[in-house]
């Protein structure tokens, strides 16, 4: 686009990438509302778009955009932090496009194939039907020259120029990234191998890995945005990755309680996953605590303004930490207990925490990065609220709430009736779906929805028309 | 003036999260080799000699599976009685056996089955749990769904369902037509007896035991 | 005591599936072999920076 402020490429490319991500968001909200309208009237596209493709669409979407803007963020903060252009930046464009079309050819195959024969041509060529990894075999392999693309442009850029702690942070942390997507590729007959493995890429990724992305991203954006001191936001990275870590390795053992796996496993996931709120409540006060610490200094100066210098993106970067450890940590440690989760597993409750971790953990702080690129992008010094910031954010995040408070009324209708009175039969579970408590969660889920959908439109409007608004310091 | 903090040291957090996470990786690893040994696939050869593995051969569709409490594990298992007939014969090899369960898996998967159904409750919460779907009363010969597919056993009820699910609703939310062929419909049924005989520690608990009035209903 | 430890109780023994006495004991050995080396860490650290002190 004209009127560009960047001179970087790889700024330019980050912008790229944040587009596409964006317009994956919308994908994801538009199947997700979808599924959530055939929750409260089934026959909605019955055997024309089922829930099950709508659903895999909304997951596949979620992880792909996600993916794309953390890729965007990358390559956004890079020339900042080492101080030079990113080495191959040509590669990372041709990737880019790769990496793009890969993902329309598979959502395409997705909506008009849907399902295919139980052979290995479906698995290579439509879909793997293993949920969040859906991506049949060819995109696999597409996908990781792409993610080694990308890791080897970071690893060229980080030793040829200055190498932060937040750069070596990310470093070893993409590299394990890319490198965790191989254990969900291979086929085996054996269900319980499979999901063994299968949770090596989801739970390293969502509860380890992306976690200290999120943790990296946050200290970039509290020195560029109130000017917090480097020193002391890269020792909270430092603690956040040996707490992240410390937890959220073996914290895996919370997801081999049920699936086939030993005992041991039970005491060894309840206990480090119990731990997993509490580096989300050391990145929470971290980035409160900075806040106020800088705009101290300032008053102390006699100086009343804002420390900020990006008012909507720092406005997602405090809902991160707050949605982090709400979403995360709070909905994850209420069933992460063996004793609890007996009864909890697979049922709405899941899908509670998985709305709001996932937007909490990572959607908010990737849309502040957005708004980052478009405040580098228009050369604004302050950015300051629009009215569409103002709809989009509340809109959104209280969309959300909203879904998750429903799914977890529906989520106790689950566990109680389906499980614990009536041990988890077909009938069983369809007592449990017909409770007025369940149905009227799925209602609000529905009318929640459509609130997230809304403040979508108002996202995309800001992110497309803040930059030109007059009220910044420019 | 005091002497700086080791505990607002930046080095000794970054070696701190280095040793933690690259101890914490090498035990993930060796937990892994552990228990990697512990679900590798039995067979039949177990079976014949009672050799009790979590992960059974495909032969166990062989044999009648029961789910029944264990006062050591104080949680169910499952169990694996004496011979029983499957889809009328109960001396499937191992090839044949295998090739039935790999037919059943691959089908799991291309027909996308997670997507609304949970498997060893993972997957879609829009559609019920299959974990134990073989040892669901419902398919019994006392049950409503083999009497609602008019078939005379479990095997074949749900492999009629499975060929044509919207011809026996039981729900408002229906099942869609999937293509899934005569042969596919064998295969997922013999990947969802085969499931249903991986000990899952207690998963899910009471399993078919509850049946009738709950709530005054 | 009885209360505290309990036999092995899993299909198949094994170090990890040994270690696991009770509710605790497992985990409470692992958090500790995590944990623990970061006291030589510690005394390093403090080491190095008593000598840049000076």
């Amino acid at each position: 686009m004209a009127n560009s402020y960047l001179t970087s490429e790889s700024k330019k490319l980050a912008t790229w990438y944040f587009t596409v991500a964006a317009t994956l968001f919308g994908a994801q909200l538009l199947f997700g509302l979808v599924a959530a309208i055939q929750y409260v009237i089934p026959g909605f596209l019955f055997e024309i778009l089922d829930f099950s493709v709508a659903r895999m669409i909304h997951i596949n979407a979620l992880v792909v955009w996600m993916v794309f803007a953390m890729f965007g963020s990358v390559y956004w903060l890079l020339p900042d932090e080492t101080g030079i252009e990113t080495v191959g930046i040509e590669l990372g464009k041709l990737l880019f496009w790769v990496f793009t079309a890969a993902v329309t050819v598979v959502v395409l195959v997705y909506i008009f194939v849907q399902v295919g024969a139980a052979d290995e041509t479906s698995i290579w060529f439509i879909h793997e039907g293993r949920e969040y990894i859906e991506a049949p075999r060819w995109a696999d392999l597409g996908i990781t020259v792409v993610a080694l693309g990308f890791v080897a442009n970071l690893f060229m850029t980080g030793m040829k120029g200055n190498r932060s702690g937040i750069v070596t942070v990310l470093m070893a942390d993409m590299i394990a990234f890319a490198g965790l997507y191989l254990t969900g590729m291979f086929y085996t007959d054996n269900i319980t191998v499979d999901q063994f493995w299968w949770w090596w890429v989801i739970h390293l990724w969502v509860e380890a890995t992306w976690e200290v992305f999120v943790g990296s991203i946050a200290a970039y954006g509290l020195i560029t945005m109130i000017g917090a001191h480097r020193k002391v936001v890269e020792m909270w990275l430092w603690i956040e990755v040996t707490m992240l870590f410390g937890s959220g390795i073996l914290g895996m053992g919370h997801h081999y309680f049920w699936i086939g796996t030993p005992e041991y496993w039970w005491e060894i996931g309840a206990l480090f996953s119990a731990l997993e709120p509490l580096p989300l409540v050391a990145m929470f006060i971290h980035v409160l605590y900075d806040w106020g610490k800088m705009q101290g200094e300032e008053s102390a100066k006699g100086k009343d303004v804002s420390v900020i210098t990006n008012k909507p993106a720092f406005t997602w970067f405090v809902l991160n930490a707050f949605g982090n450890f709400l979403g995360a940590g709070i909905w994850g440690f209420f069933h992460t207990l063996p004793q609890v989760n007996l009864y909890t597993h697979g049922t709405q409750f899941t899908s509670a925490h998985g709305h709001l971790a996932f937007f909490g953990a990572y959607a908010t702080i990737l849309i502040g990065m957005m708004y980052i690129a478009v405040q580098g992008k228009n050369g604004i010094k302050v950015m300051n609220n629009t009215t569409s910031t103002i709809f989009a954010t509340s809109m959104i995040t209280g969309g959300v709430v909203g879904m998750t408070v429903a799914l977890t009324v529906a989520g106790y209708v689950d566990v109680l009736v389906t499980r614990a009175q009536m041990g988890a039969t077909w009938a069983g579970y369809f007592d449990g779906q017909s409770g007025a408590w369940f149905a009227q969660g799925m209602d609000w889920r529905l009318v929640m929805g459509v609130v997230t959908f809304t403040g979508f439109f108002f996202l995309v409007k800001d992110l497309l028309s803040i930059g030109k608004a007059t009220h910044h310091v420019r | 003036m005091a002497k700086k903090s080791v505990w607002s040291d930046n080095r000794f957090w970054q070696r701190s999260a280095a040793w933690i996470t690259g101890f914490a990786s090498v035990l993930l690893i060796w937990l892994t080799f552990d228990t990697s040994g512990q679900i590798s696939m039995g067979n039949d050869s177990d079976l014949k000699n009672g050799v009790t593995k979590r992960v059974p051969g495909p032969t166990v569709i062989n044999y009648k599976i029961t789910y029944e409490m264990d006062k050591k594990r104080q949680h169910e298992v499952p169990v694996i009685g004496e011979k029983e007939k499957f889809f009328g014969r109960d001396d499937y090899s191992e090839e044949e056996a295998a090739k039935l369960l790999h037919l059943g898996k691959l089908g799991s998967q291309t027909k996308n089955c997670m997507n609304c159904h949970t498997l060893l409750g993972n997957g879609a919460y829009y559609a019920p749990d299959l974990t134990k779907a073989w040892l669901d009363p419902a398919w019994g010969p006392t049950g409503s769904m083999q009497a609602m597919t008019g078939k005379s056993t479990k095997e074949e009820a749900m492999a009629e369902f499975l060929q044509h699910p919207s011809q026996y609703p039981t729900h408002a939310r229906m099942m869609p037509n999937l293509g899934i062929t005569a042969e596919e419909a064998k295969g997922l049924v013999a990947f969802l007896k085969h499931m249903s005989s991986i000990d899952t520690n207690g998963f899910p608990r009471n399993f078919g035991k509850i049946q009738g009035a709950v709530n005054g209903k | 005591m009885n209360a505290m430890f309990e036999p092995f109780t899993d299909l198949v023994p094994s170090f990890f599936g040994t270690l696991a006495q009770g509710p605790l004991t497992l985990t409470i050995f692992l958090h500790t072999v995590i944990v623990l080396p970061m006291i030589w860490i510690y005394k390093q650290e403090k080491a190095r920076l008593e000598q840049e002190g000076n």
